[in-house]
This record gives structure tokens, sequence and C-alpha cells, in this order.
């Protein structure tokens, strides 16, 4: 188990580097270099020519290609990630001040739209041929087919300025802190983000469930005189989890994609809305950093995902 | 004991059974199971409809979708203007049909030719083996490690937004997920007897690869075009509605939904949103069903 | 005929007719036999007889799209009659029969067993709802099956997945999850056919042993007649969802009276009898289940048949236990002309 797991780490190396050498390159040919982007820009403007030369030397400037990417790469394993354009912010702290809130986004909608996922679609596989089977299929493949901000939009419209039950964007309002205030806040844009990867989720546990139920073990289990939702929980829905836990791995990129644009219909203060901003304002330091996070954060999580499987499909494990 | 509702099902079956009155007949299974299933129908349908009404814009409306008309500002839908007008006095209709037609173009090119793209080099790489298919693996790996999202806009913010741009980069971002599903079954299907005696016949990789193995493969292959072409007209759309998909002297569907970013105009004025929105879902809607219908159809392993 | 009081299990005119499709399968039309205790009762046939739908018919294990459509299944247990064709598919009675009374082994012990449980797991799950077992001892119980079953280092098996035994060593384990409840009787559906033929043997010492040491009646489904000659007691003859031939094995083995029997017997090679053996294989192929031919359903492939065939034969006992369907069967006994 563990040499799986170490194999696995070993694998995203090469990958990291990789992304991590092509978004160097990306940022060299970008007016302005990566190196000058590591610069605080309110440090350099207090500088005349010369000493702004001396000190992009010392940060390696004339340095082969290279060595000014193991120089780059160094500081962003330290923590330099550079600075905005817009108004020298280091990079760094705008992550820590807005990777929070994505994070809470998408790990709600995460596990939201899973848990609710694998209880329709285990439920509509047993209940299969009937009207509520039908009747999620269909309501399933409407929602992979509504854009999820229009969704957001009809959503905002409908509950937040019509009924006004829940408050029309934003996380927080200063002042209100504790949980009972952060989840009217958080309800809508989770639920709209989880749309699609639900119906996704649903429609792939239906079919994996009725896969399971047709196998073999699945009558050797009924042989012995073992309760109907022992068989359908413990040897059925238990091996139809596996196919989509690895879906849920593929759907990840999407799920971290997708709440780029929900932060912007919801004004959700994320890394996502701070991405959208930087690439209408052509901060290409900040876009750079945005999406190599991004790709890390895919990597990461398919990572875990891979663990996961591994737990709970011991044949994985060989392989 | 079966059910009693089960039991009279049953029970018609082997009246008529024995009567004689059942027979297997003839004819394409695959065909007959799409239109067997309803819901493809209606999505072929609906599919024919929107985009014959795209193609034939002029025919439907003679309002000019880029024309100013200062007098006509923000009017909800009249006998003059069917979905009303927008901030500009554009007549919303005309908009939406034209602007169908980028939406479409952009949707279901892009889908066909990162197609195209995907099965041609995975079917060659996944046959041969060896390093253009370790090549091509990372690349399409790279490239997948991506959100698809931020990979777009990363691009859109390097080389530019403009209408071939963001096919190109539809293409480039697209091609791995039809490479990847392309060479699956390459690698499976290479394997096979008959794959074996034609190399003894000394036929090309190239001639068995394309002319002998791929038709065999083209079911998974056609439903992924359509679920692809629903995806990228999705992308266009969200990418449109942020300003930064195709540029907004064109109309598309996207572009048009741009103005419900205001809250104003999404309260007050909801014609100007909620038809093209109401237009996207219904046409990505039969996109799926005809995609569901051919999955169902071409699945050999699908049982009556 | 001898009776109830060594009969474990009996068939009466039994009808299991499948569904799917909208079409009506006759799969089993008309079937009758009897499980003797402490004997073992072969059902041969090609594939498609039959011969798996009555095995699940006993065990209530049918598809859904299926029914049992007429006759009785009666099970002769210590505390009387059960008849379970009229028991609830799912119910409790029919699930306290299920494992620890009557009890099934299937074809393929790769794919029969779940994949993401361990042994040790999937056995004693059997004991945990048919007997009061605590946990403890329900792993001590299965570590003993499995070394009964002749499997070395139990203690360390038993914590192992399926995919880490052997073809045999699983087929093994299968029926020491079979047998963990001590059943009256064993259903075993081809149990060798995806094994090795050394394995075969092996496996079929076993279920004599168990046979000899528990009294259980066991019921082998096959469609190869040198296990029925090594292994059975009784043996019924299937073809379409008929038992053309049936009675004990020498009987049947030897004096064969259904012309179908014959040609089975007839087509066989055998070992160590040479090379220019008169092997004469059966002509034509069993006919669509949904279109089947009226009447005798050999009557197509017989060499025999006459008008008469048109019409369905009635079963006629003789010989004592010996039954045939078949018009002209006097023709073919061994003390005709």
């Amino acid at each position: 188990m563990l040499t799986y797991v170490i194999r696995r780490i070993l694998l995203l190396i090469p990958m990291l580097l990789t992304i991590s050498f092509l978004v160097y390159t990306a940022l060299e040919l970008t007016p302005g270099d990566a190196v000058s982007a590591l610069i605080n820009p309110e440090l350099a403007s207090r500088l005349t020519e010369a000493q702004f030369y001396e000190l992009r030397e010392s940060y390696g400037l004339n340095k082969s290609f290279i060595t000014r990417y193991g120089i780059w790469l160094g500081n962003v394993m330290q923590g330099n990630f550079g600075h905005s354009l817009a108004g020298g912010v280091p990079i760094s702290t705008i992550f820590l001040d807005r990777l929070p809130a994505t994070l809470e986004l998408s790990l709600v909608a995460l596990f939201f739209s899973t848990v609710l996922g694998c209880i329709l679609g285990t439920y509509s596989a047993l209940k299969r041929g009937s009207i509520t089977d039908s009747s999620l299929t269909v309501i399933g493949m409407v929602g992979v087919s509504i854009p999820e901000f229009f969704f957001g939009l009809v959503a905002l419209l409908i509950f937040a300025l019509n009924l006004g039950w829940l408050p029309v964007g934003g996380r927080l309002l200063p002042g209100y802190e504790t949980i009972w205030d952060r989840i009217p806040h958080i309800v809508m844009p989770a639920m709209v983000l989880s749309l699609m990867m639900t119906a996704g989720v649903m429609r792939y546990a239906r079919s994996s469930m009725l896969d399971a139920l047709t196998r073999d073990f699945i009558t050797t289990a009924r042989s012995k005189g073992l309760p109907e939702w022992r068989i359908n929980l413990l040897h059925g829905f238990r091996v139809a989890l596996t196919p989509v836990v690895v879906l849920i791995g593929f759907r990840l990129p999407v799920l971290i994609g997708g709440s780029v644009i929900i932060e912007q219909v919801f004004q959700w203060p994320g890394l996502g809305n701070e991405f959208i901003g930087a690439v209408r304002g052509s901060d290409y330091p900040l876009v750079m950093m945005i999406a190599l996070f991004s790709v890390f954060t895919v990597l990461m999580a398919s990572l875990i995902i891979d663990v996961l499987t591994a737990l709970i499909d011991p044949r994985v494990r060989l392989s | 004991m079966t059910s009693r509702s089960l039991n009279k099902k049953f029970d018609k079956i082997l009246a008529r059974e024995e009567a004689g009155q059942l027979s297997s007949k003839g004819g394409s299974r695959a065909l007959k199971k799409l239109f067997n299933n309803r819901l493809a129908v209606v999505g072929i349908l609906l599919f024919a409809i929107i985009l014959l009404t795209a193609i034939f814009a002029p025919l439907i409306t003679d309002a000019d979708p880029l024309k100013i008309d200062l007098r006509n500002l923000s009017k909800p839908p009249t006998a003059e203007h069917w979905f009303g007008t927008d901030k500009t006095g554009r007549d919303i209709l005309a908009r939406v049909l034209y602007g169908g037609r980028v939406s479409i173009l952009v949707g279901l090119g892009s889908g066909i030719i990162s197609a195209i793209i995907g099965v041609l080099i995975g079917a060659y790489t996944g046959y041969k083996g060896g390093w253009p298919d370790i090549i091509a693996l990372r690349i399409s790996e790279l490239f997948m490690s991506f959100p698809q999202i931020i990979l777009v806009l990363l691009l859109v913010s390097i080389i530019g937004q403009s209408l071939i741009n963001l096919m190109i980069i539809f293409v480039l971002t697209g091609w791995g997920g039809m490479y990847r599903m392309t060479r699956a079954r390459m690698l499976s299907l290479r394997e096979e007897e008959y794959v074996q005696a034609l190399r003894s016949f000394g036929l090309s990789t190239a001639s068995i690869c394309y002319k002998h193995i791929l038709p065999n493969a083209l079911g998974p292959i056609m439903v992924n075009i359509t679920l692809s072409t629903a995806a990228f007209i999705l992308a266009e759309a969200g990418l449109s509605f942020l300003g930064l998909g195709v540029p907004a002297s064109i109309p598309t569907w996207g572009n048009i939904l741009n103005v419900a970013q205001e809250i104003r105009v999404l309260q007050n004025f909801w014609w100007m949103w909620l038809p093209v929105g109401l237009v996207i879902c219904l046409f990505v809607l039969s996109v799926n069903f005809i995609g569901d219908g051919l999955r169902d159809a071409t699945d050999p392993s699908q049982q009556g | 005929m001898p009776r109830t009081q060594d009969v474990a299990l009996s068939v009466k005119n039994l009808k299991t007719y499948f569904y799917t499709n909208n079409r009506c399968n006759k799969a089993v039309n008309g079937v009758s036999f009897e499980i003797r205790k402490g004997k073992t009762l072969c059902i041969v046939g090609e594939s498609g007889c039959g011969k798996s739908v009555t095995a699940s018919t006993i065990m209530q294990l049918l598809p859904a799209l299926s029914r049992i459509e007429q006759g009785q299944v009666t099970y002769h247990s210590d505390s009387g009659d059960v008849h379970i064709e009229k028991l609830q598919r799912d119910g409790k009675e029919m699930r306290a029969i299920r494992g620890s009374e009557i009890a099934m082994i299937f074809q393929d012990p790769m794919t029969a067993l779940n994949p993401v449980y361990t042994i040790g797991f999937q056995i004693g799950e059997s004991l945990k709802y048919h007997t009061d077992l605590s946990t403890k001892e329900i792993r001590e119980k299965t570590i003993d099956l499995l070394r009964g079953m002749g499997i070395s280092l139990p203690e360390m098996r038993v914590d192992d997945y399926p995919h880490s035994y052997s073809g045999g060593m699983r087929q093994r384990a299968m029926i020491a999850m079979a047998m963990s409840c001590n059943p009256k009787i064993l259903i075993a559906d081809e149990p060798t056919t995806a094994l090795d033929v050394t394995i075969q043997s092996q496996i079929f010492e076993l279920m004599d042993k168990l046979k000899a040491e528990n009294e259980t009646a066991i019921m082998l489904i096959t469609h190869d007649m040198g296990v029925v000659a090594e292994l059975a007691d009784d043996v019924a003859v299937m073809y379409m969802g008929n038992i053309v031939e049936a009675g004990t094995v020498d009987q049947v083995l030897r004096h064969p009276v259904h012309p179908y029997t014959r040609a089975l017997l007839k087509s066989i090679p055998v070992l160590g009898r040479g090379r220019n053996q008169d092997i004469q294989p059966i002509a034509g192929s069993t006919p669509d289940p949904y279109d089947r031919p009226i009447g005798c359903q050999f009557a197509p492939r017989c060499k025999h048949r006459i008008e008469a065939c048109d019409v369905m034969p009635q079963e006629v006992t003789f010989n004592g236990t010996q039954r045939v369907m078949c018009w002209r069967y006097k023709e073919f006994l061994p003390d005709a002309g």
C-alpha cells in the first residue's frame, strides 16, 4: 500500500516540473519576464535604474535560461510567487486571502454532489424501469444541459431577488462570522456549482450499480440467504463505488474550473474571481501562478483519489 | 412470488406466444433501437428545429442583429420584436437566431475537428505503440491536467480574443479526450485475431489502422462527438458571458447573456437573457438526447 | 419406488418460463425428479437445455423477468415438507433455507466471489446469518472449514482476497462457504468446468467425502458424461426443457433407451479404446428456444423419428426407477430384438 502511494507521488513530479517549466517559458515570452515579477515592485519603484539592474542581477538576470528557471522555481517553492502587476501585491498574499473561499466552495460542492449523486443513482438502479427511475434519468440529462452560470442566474433571480430567502452574493458580511451566518451565503453557489457534477455522478452511479448487480457474486450472496439490503449495499454498492470514485477523479478539473464562473456570478471572493480579473487586466504573473496552482491542485486531488481507490478496492493495489 | 402487475404482464406475453403472434423480425438492430428511444427522437427533432432556424434566420426575421435603434431601447416583447430589444435597441430574436449560427458553428465545429485530430492521432499511435505513443500520451496528459476553463482563459490572455482563436483553443484543449478514448479502443482491438491476420497479409499500418480497425470503434466516437459538442457550446456560452469568449462584435448566445451580469438587468429585463438561456438549454439537451440514444443503440452489451 | 424417508427434495412437473424481450421462453417445461439423501443426482445435457434454470428455480434465484409457471418443488426438511414454489422469492422463510438447508456452488469461482472482501468475510457471512456463533467463533469455524477443504495455512489464507487464490483453491473456498452451515442439499452447477482436469478430480473427491460424512444430497449439473460416470448415483438427461431419460447411473449409462441419450454416449471418445473408435456426432443443432418444434423437441435431429413424434411423448416408468419420454423406447430395451 505504501509502495503504491510512493510510486504515485514519484510519477507526479515529472509532470509538475514540466508544467512549471512551461509556465516559466510562457512568462518569459510575455512582456516583462519571470524574474522581474519576483521582485517587489514597491521596492523596485524606489530604486534607480542602476540599483534595479543590480537587484535583477542578484536574482540571476544574466544567467542562462535554464539557470533562471531554477532560480524562479526555487523561489516559487519557497513561497515567493512574484507580484501582481495590478498594485504590486505579492501573489502569495492574494493566495492566502482568496484560497480559503474557493476551497470552501469546491469542497462543499464536491461533498454534496458525491453524496446526493450516489444516493439518487443507487436508488434509480434499484428501482430500475420505474417512473422514478425514468424521471431521474431525464432530470439528470436536463441537469447536464443547463449552463451552470445560467442556472445560477435563474437561482439568483428566484431565491435572492424575488423571494429574498438567500443573499445575493458575497461570502460573509463583516461582523457576521458564525457558521449560521455563513450557510445562507454558501447555499446557492454550492448548489449551482454541483449541478452538473451531481447529474454526472448520479448517472454514473446508476450504471455502475446496475452493472454490479448483474455480477455473479450477487447471485452467490443471495444463495447464502442474506437479506436484500445487505446484498444491495455491501455487495452491490460497495463494488459499484470504485468506478464512481474514479469518475470523480476525472471530473475534478471540471469542478475546480467550474468555480471560476460561479464565483463571478455570486461575487464569491475566491481565486476564480481573481483569475478572471487577472485575465481581463492582462496580469500575466497572476494568471500564470493561478493556472500553475490549479494544475497542482488537480494533480494532488487525483493522487488522493487514487489512494482512496486503492483503499476500497484491493485489486487496484496489485497494479 | 412475482408481483401482481408483473404476473399480468407475463400472462399476456404467454397468451400471445401460444397464439403464435410473436416472432423475431429482421432489420438493423441499431437503427431500430435508436428510433424506439423516444428521447432520442425528441432530441433529433429539437436539434433540427433549432439548427434550421439558425441557418434560415434571414427567412424568419428581416431584422438586422447588429442594427442599433435608439428609439426602441430595452423594449419588452411585442409583435414587432418577438423577443424584445436590448439596451441599444437591437432586435433580440434576430440576435438569437444569427447568434445561433456562430454558437453552433463553434460548438459543432470544434467538436468535429477535435474529434478528427484526436481519432487520427489516437488510432495511429495507439496501434503503433512505442515512442510516438508515449509522447502523444504525455502531451495529452499535460493538457488534461489543466481545468479546461483555466487553460482556455490562459490561452485567451496570451493570444487574444477572436472567433478563430477560440476555436483553435477549444480544439487544443479538447482533442485529448477523444484521443484517449480512441487509443483505448485501439489497444484492445489490435490484439484481436483478425488484426494479426491482416498483418500477416502484409497490409500497411495506415491501412490496417484506418480501414480495418477504426470502423469498429465508430459507435463510441460518434457518441463522444455529440457529447463534446454539447460541452463546447456550454463552454463558449460561459466564456462569452464573461466577455472573454467570442468578441462582443459578433453575436453569440453567450454574448447576449453578457448583459445579465448586472443585477438590474437580471431583475427587470428578463427578455434580454432568459429566452437565450432557454435556447441554449434546449439545444444542448437535444444534443445530449441524441448522444444518449446513439450510445444505447451502438452499445452491444445493452440488453433489450 | 424407494420414497419419502430418504428423499431430500422432490420436483413434480416443474415449469419455469422466462419473459425477456417481451417473448416467452419455456426454459423448463415439465420436469420431475427426486434427490435422495446421501446420493448424487447428476443432471446432464447440452448448453441451453434448462439444467441451470432448474437449479435456480429450486433456490428461488431466478432473474426478475421469469416465474415458476406450474409445478411443485418440495423440500423434505426435518420439520416437515416445505413447498418452495409457494414461498416469497426473497422472504424470510426462503432466506432461512438458502445457505443453511440448501446451498449452491457455481461454475466460475473467480466471478462468483466478491473481489473486494476477504474469503473469511464471505464465508463468515453465511455463519453470521444462519447461526448464533460469536465473531471469534465464526472466525475459528471458518479456518476449520478451510482446513477441512484441504487449503494449507488456513489461518493466514482466511484474510486473503479471492484474487490471491488459485482456481482450484477458490472452488474449495466456495465449497467451504456452501457447506459452512451443514446444508442437507448441495447444488453444484458445473463446478469444475472452469478448472483444469487434474483439479477436477480433487474437487470431486472432496464432494464425495462430504457426501459420505454428512449425508448431504448432491445435485450435480454437468455437460460431461465422464463426470456422470464417476460420481452419479442417479442421472437425469435433459433436452430443451424436458427430462428425456432418468434412472440410476447403471440403468441410464449401461442401457440407455432414449435416442438422445444413446446418441450422446456414442459421440464421446473413450480413453484407452484406441484410435479407431466409432464416434458419431449428433446431426443438427439445438433449436431456437423461441421457435421450438411441436411435440418431441429432439425429433428434428432424431434418426428414429416417426409421425407420432409430432405429439410430445408421455413419460413412461419401467424397470422400477428408469423413466423415458419416447414413443419408441421399447425398441431400445436391452432385451429387445
